[in-house]
């Protein structure tokens, strides 16, 4: 039954991709007017430059039969090239998404590492003042916007830190502009970025944890535990912890849609060479072959996502049955 | 005795059960009001919501009677004045009063956080009921549309709608509600369909009782909790979405002060005028927690594991 | 008074100050000498590198080998093909590792480059280059004239006329014929005497036949070699382009100029304005363009020297002059255009917006041009009283509501400009006061980059637009105010159609005579002065911040982004 389940769900997805690409395409030609990706207002440009580019690029065509077209090249795995600078748009998907995911992947490791703590230390003291203490503090860090988060990092440890002659973080790219590209450079990159990501993650999950943890040490078999003679701690880490994890693995998992978009204004803040920030310049420059392409792929991983959010929903709850 | 009026008493989930202490039942609302009463800071952050409303609200009376400013009134003899007996906060770079558009902008990001909120909340709560409550290709049709949509990547949707219709704070707020009702479209059904299967429901249903009936009366009270906890915590997240949409420049367009965009035109005068950031910075961040905050504490006093 | 002049004074007054205190100090006490020599020392290099501005234009006695730059800025490129970029970003690269026939000094004047001298013919048509001998590109095969021919003809050959070059336009009509008489001379015929033709494209990077010669037209449009340069002939050569982050480049041994002092240069791609200041201070970046807001930042910062000069950028608002347009009758009247931009107090904005960093602009030619005219017929200084009564008497009178009206129509319009400019938001703001102050309702509305130049360009529902512009280095000004561009796709999108504008722009690109061009253009700048259908706000001044490392960099007016002929001699103190 999950499997007729799954495969019912894996034709409507099919639909769903189909659907948020025609939308993506329409939403831009309605509202691109005549404007022709990649033009500036450049005194060098002719009038029929312009209406030439236009044509090339086949923006005169209807939009159903661009679409039509598109599909098929996208069925062939050719995703077309980028309409500004010609790459093609799987070259440019395939350079940045491994960086956006290196830094949600670091966000997310972050966030794991200090919300578990901060989690359990509010459970086990719930009630008191440390757990309100700890819940502000663990929200605090995403009550600030940001970009705002990011320029003050960036202010406090790249430039007022070299200022003083301290070692200091960059500021932007993934790496190096000179004999870049090795492992703690690229880490060395990385921190600024990541923490501010992680800050969201810290916050919805040492939340969760600590109700996870709550839920599970009133259960009958802690009790038992307990009762038998065990150890706190071992009653504590051992069992409570481990079967407060395990719902955690879903929220990690239902962050992939979130790939895209989630990251995208810490992207754009330290010029993180991502798939967030490639989508969002160039949905500004109506460049739709990438546009097209990125969200192609941002849909994949969204429905992913999703369809493993609800297998694991029904896996926890019996209750809820799919007929 | 088993009258209509004591069928409506066990529709409450973990209501009216006398302890053994003899202490008097109290439905669940009462006790989730004592939980979250003996909260301190969740009472606080709650109060402070509240008055950030209603000087948002009152943002025309404030300037009349406080600052004696107008939020769009430029004065380029009097630009980056520092805090100062005139201008209680200074003036930005075109001399116009920062605590006056503070206030202004209050009124629009608040504005458009609650609208936002509201709409989100109206349209996916009737979307998640209809669907957890018919099942069937009900349910296929309107979670295949809520995936839709929740599949667009938010930010393209906030791009192209953007372009499309003009964002002033009405329509941001339908702008950003239309990515978040899907969320809450999931989480009401997914509440649905955990209640429908209780006896209480089966037990009304077959007395016959009517669809409508069957979800206004029964079901949303249900469901209820949940929406005020997500009303709250969302209130503060719109604000940052709306924050990261005016750095972005796809939000409240200036002159127009909202907190996000003051924020994000003072970010290059740091060096010289650090208050304009401060400022706006400082608003976001303690209705933000205080969202946060209220949020959670609603969520712990709901929660009926938790017996003071 | 420049900034440069500034510091060059300040740099004069300490060498004053010191000679004055070493007189009064005894000669012969050792530590107080050996101060003194510190001190003298310092101040004369003080005071020569303000006078030179960025460190001496011609040391290159001292000159190390080796090092790198990083140079940053906004956009990422698009392509490093010379016959397909038009945006800046990609035409900043392209000049790094191409050269042209041509090259331009920073004050505009046009200078050799590959080809060593050029003849133009007594009937303006024929233009007969001279390429260097024993040119080379960077994989040692030699340039030719057949490699210049090939890549003129990318753009006006109907042979290649599936090639999606932005420059077909120009280039087919004004290009009749390249020949290639020998392999060191080009001879280019053009259709009609056309003035600005030697400045506007003798300069583009020529491209290597060998390499992409065999190529036909579409398979060019989508050639690795234009995201990836193989073979480049300029100072240096192409290493990588890592997306959305930088491009690598690598010192061109086989340059003809001889090959550069530098190891690599790097193009980093920055977020923002903010960022090009933070890694100035840092040193992550060596040079960057500073935003004016930015300026003050870097007052104090030791490392970073800063160079401004005028620019022929600038801000402009236009009128729609369309009468079947909804503003349209507005603005019909010259005296109400006029009013409009004598209640605007220019200055000011220019000191609280960029924070004095811009020039008042009298005249639609930039004041660093040949033909520019310093007081045209009609100068508008700011004068309030004046504004308001020309609208009086131009038959607005004020309402009841405080906003002037006429035969039942208000003066109230909208006025557009792009989002995320923070500059013109401001600019919107101010003029929106000032016009209500003279009984004018004009209300600001930001939109999108694409949206507005579609409305520029095509669609032409505005009643008012602002917008940054950028001309090069002929005063040809046909883009913007000849009638022929107000067809869609023209840049003339508040139809000014004037006849007499329009003669005098086709004179003076029909001669090469510069003495007739600058009294045609002088005319031309009075009749605009009065018409004022599209009023130029102000010429922005460049600001750009070099590390103090780096040496013999020399921008200007017209070295900034594209034509650096100096980047051959740049080297760095540190080596490295």
């Amino acid at each position: 039954m999950l499997a007729k389940y799954v495969a019912r769900r894996f034709l409507a997805s099919i639909l769903v991709v189909l659907g948020v690409t025609a939308i993506t395409l329409a939403l831009m030609k309605t509202t691109s007017g005549s404007y022709v990706p990649g033009i500036d207002l450049n005194p060098s440009l002719r009038p029929e430059d312009i209406a030439r580019l236009r044509a090339d690029l086949g923006l005169d065509r209807p939009g159903w039969e661009w679409y039509a077209t598109w599909i098929w090249g996208v069925l062939h795995g050719d995703f077309g090239h980028s309409m500004i600078d010609g790459s093609t748009v799987w070259s440019h998907v395939a350079d940045r998404l491994p960086n956006t995911i290196e830094l949600t992947g670091t966000a997310i490791l972050i966030g794991v590492l200090i919300a578990i703590p901060v989690g359990v230390i509010g459970a086990l003291r719930h009630g008191t003042k440390t757990d309100h203490t700890m819940t502000v503090v663990s929200v605090a860090g995403f009550a600030v916007p940001q970009f705002w988060m990011g320029l003050i990092l960036i202010l406090i440890f790249s430039v007022t830190l070299e200022q003083h002659g301290l070692p200091w973080l960059p500021s932007s790219g993934a790496y190096s502009a000179v004999n870049g590209g090795d492992f703690f450079d690229r880490l060395e990159h990385l921190i600024l970025p990541a923490t501010v990501l992680s800050f969201f993650y810290i916050s919805t999950w040492s939340r969760f944890i600590r109700s996870s943890m709550l839920e599970v040490l009133s259960q009958d078999y802690i009790r038992t535990a307990r009762a038998k003679g065990m150890s706190e701690r071992r009653v504590v880490y051992l069992h409570g912890l481990r079967n407060a994890l395990i719902p955690l693995i879903t929220l990690i998992g239902l962050e992939l849609p979130g790939l895209v978009s989630g990251g995208l204004v810490v992207e754009v803040v330290f010029g993180w060479p991502g798939i967030g920030k490639l989508a969002f310049e160039r949905a500004l420059q109506y460049d739709y072959t990438t546009v097209m392409g990125v969200t192609f792929f941002a849909t994949l991983l969204v429905i992913a996502g999703n369809l493993l959010a609800d297998v694991l929903y029904g896996v926890l709850d019996p209750r809820i049955r799919y007929g | 005795m088993i009258g209509p009026s004591r069928v409506a008493e066990l529709e409450m989930p973990g209501a009216a059960v006398e302890t053994a202490a003899g202490r008097p039942a109290q439905s669940y609302w009462n006790e989730s009001w004592e939980r979250l009463r003996h909260n301190p800071i969740g009472m606080m952050a709650g109060v402070l919501i509240l008055i950030f409303a209603l000087i948002a609200i009152l943002a025309p009376a404030f300037s009349a009677v406080i600052t004696h400013f107008q939020p769009q009134s430029i004065d380029l003899s009097a630009t980056f004045r520092p805090p100062g007996a005139t201008h209680l906060i200074g003036t930005d770079e075109l001399g116009r009063d920062t605590l006056t558009r503070l206030i202004w902008g209050g009124r629009v990001t608040l504005g458009v956080a609650f609208l936002t909120v509201g709409i989100a909340l109206t349209v996916g709560t009737a979307t998640g009921m209809a669907a957890g409550y018919y099942g069937g290709w009900i349910d296929d049709l309107l979670m295949r549309f809520v995936d839709t949509v929740l599949a667009i990547p938010a930010i393209f949707l906030f791009i192209l709608m953007s372009i499309l219709i003009h964002p002033t704070p009405i329509t941001l707020a339908a702008i950003i509600a239309s990515v978040g009702w899907g969320s809450v479209a999931r989480l009401v059904r997914g509440e649905v369909l955990s209640v429908k299967q209780r006896d209480f429901i089966l037990a009304t249903r077959s007395i016959g009782a009517r669809d409508f009936r069957m979800m206004f009366r029964h079901l949303l009270p249900n469901v209820l909790p949940v929406l005020i906890v997500a009303a709250s915590l969302g209130v503060g997240q719109i604000i940052l979405i709306e924050a990261a949409l005016d750095f972005l420049g796809l939000g409240i367009q200036p002159p127009t002060p909202s907190w996000g965009n003051m924020l994000t035109n003072a970010e290059s005068y740091f060096y010289h005028s650090a208050w304009l950031v401060y400022f706006p910075g400082i608003m976001i961040f303690v209705t933000v927690l205080a969202s946060n905050v209220f949020g959670n504490a609603i969520r712990d006093a709901f929660d009926p594991r938790l017996k003071t | 008074m420049s900034r440069d002049e500034d510091a060059a004074d300040k740099g004069f007054a300490q060498f004053e100050k010191f000679l004055d205190e070493w007189s009064r100090r005894d000669f012969l006490k050792r530590s107080g000498g050996a101060a003194a020599y510190m001190a003298f020392a310092g101040g004369v290099m003080e005071f020569l590198q303000a006078c030179a501005g960025n460190g001496n234009s011609n040391n290159t006695t001292a000159a190390k080998k080796g090092g790198h730059v990083v140079e940053g800025n906004f956009s990422d490129i698009r392509t490093l093909n010379s016959m397909l970029s038009s945006d800046t970003a990609s035409n900043q690269v392209i000049g790094l590792m191409f050269d042209g026939l041509t090259n331009q000094k920073k004050d505009g004047t046009v200078i050799p480059a590959l080809a060593e001298s050029w003849k133009t013919s007594s009937d303006g048509l024929t233009y007969t280059f001279k390429l260097r001998s024993g040119l080379k590109f960077s994989d040692g095969q030699p340039i030719t004239a057949d490699d210049v021919k090939f890549t003129y003809a990318l753009a006006y050959d109907p042979a290649y006329k599936d090639f999606a070059s932005p420059r077909r336009g120009d280039l087919s009509k004004y290009v009749a014929s390249i020949d290639t008489p020998d392999a060191q001379t080009v001879v280019l015929k053009t259709t009609q005497v056309y003035a600005p033709f030697l400045a506007a494209h003798g300069q583009y990077g020529i491209l290597p036949k060998h390499v992409l010669g065999s190529m036909d037209a579409k398979t060019l449009n989508t050639a690795a070699y234009n995201t990836a340069p193989t073979v480049t002939n300029g100072p240096f050569k192409f290493v990588s382009w890592e997306k959305g982050q930088q491009v690598t480049m690598a010192r061109n041994d086989n340059y003809w100029a001889g090959p550069p002092y530098l190891d690599q240069w790097i193009y980093k791609v920055l977020p923002d304005s903010v960022a090009v200041t933070n890694q100035l201070k840092t040193g992550e970046i060596d040079i960057g363009p500073i935003d004016p807001g930015q300026f003050d930042a870097l007052t104090g910062v030791s490392t970073v020297v800063r160079t401004e000069f005028p620019v022929p950028t600038f801000t402009f608002y236009a009128y729609q002059l369309d009468p079947a347009k909804p503003a349209g009758p507005l603005f019909q009247d010259k005296a109400v255009r006029q009013a409009l931009l004598y209640a605007l107090d220019r200055q000011s904005m220019i000191q609280a917006i960029y924070f004095g960093h811009g020039q008042v602009a009298n005249s639609p030619e930039p004041p660093t041009s040949w033909a520019y005219k310093a007081k045209p017929q009609v100068l508008y200084t700011f004068d309030k009283a004046k504004a308001a009564s020309m609208l009086d008497a131009a038959g607005w009178a004020k309402g009841p509501d405080g906003i002037r009206a006429k035969n039942g129509q208000k003066l109230k319009f909208s006025m557009i400009t792009n989002a995320g400019n923070k500059q013109r938001e401001s600019l919107l703001t101010v003029m929106q006061q000032a016009w209500h102050d003279i009984g004018v309702e004009a209300t600001p509305s930001l939109i999108q980059f694409p949206q507005l130049v579609s409305q520029i360009v095509d669609i032409r529902t505005f009643d008012v637009f602002l917008v940054g512009f950028n001309w090069s280095v002929d005063p040809d000004e046909s883009a913007l105010f000849h009638s022929r561009n107000t067809a869609p796709g023209g840049f003339n999108g508040f139809d000014f159609k004037n006849d007499q504008v329009d003669s005098i722009l086709d004179q003076a690109i029909g001669t090469l005579d510069q003495t007739k061009r600058k009294q045609l253009y002088g005319q031309f700048q009075d009749i605009m002065s009065d018409v004022v259908p599209a009023p130029i706000l102000f010429f922005n001044t460049g600001i750009w911040g070099v590390n103090s490392r780096v040496q013999n960099t020399d921008f200007g007016p017209f070295n900034q982004y594209q034509f650096r002929p100096w980047l051959k001699n740049v080297w760095v103190t540190d080596g490295k």
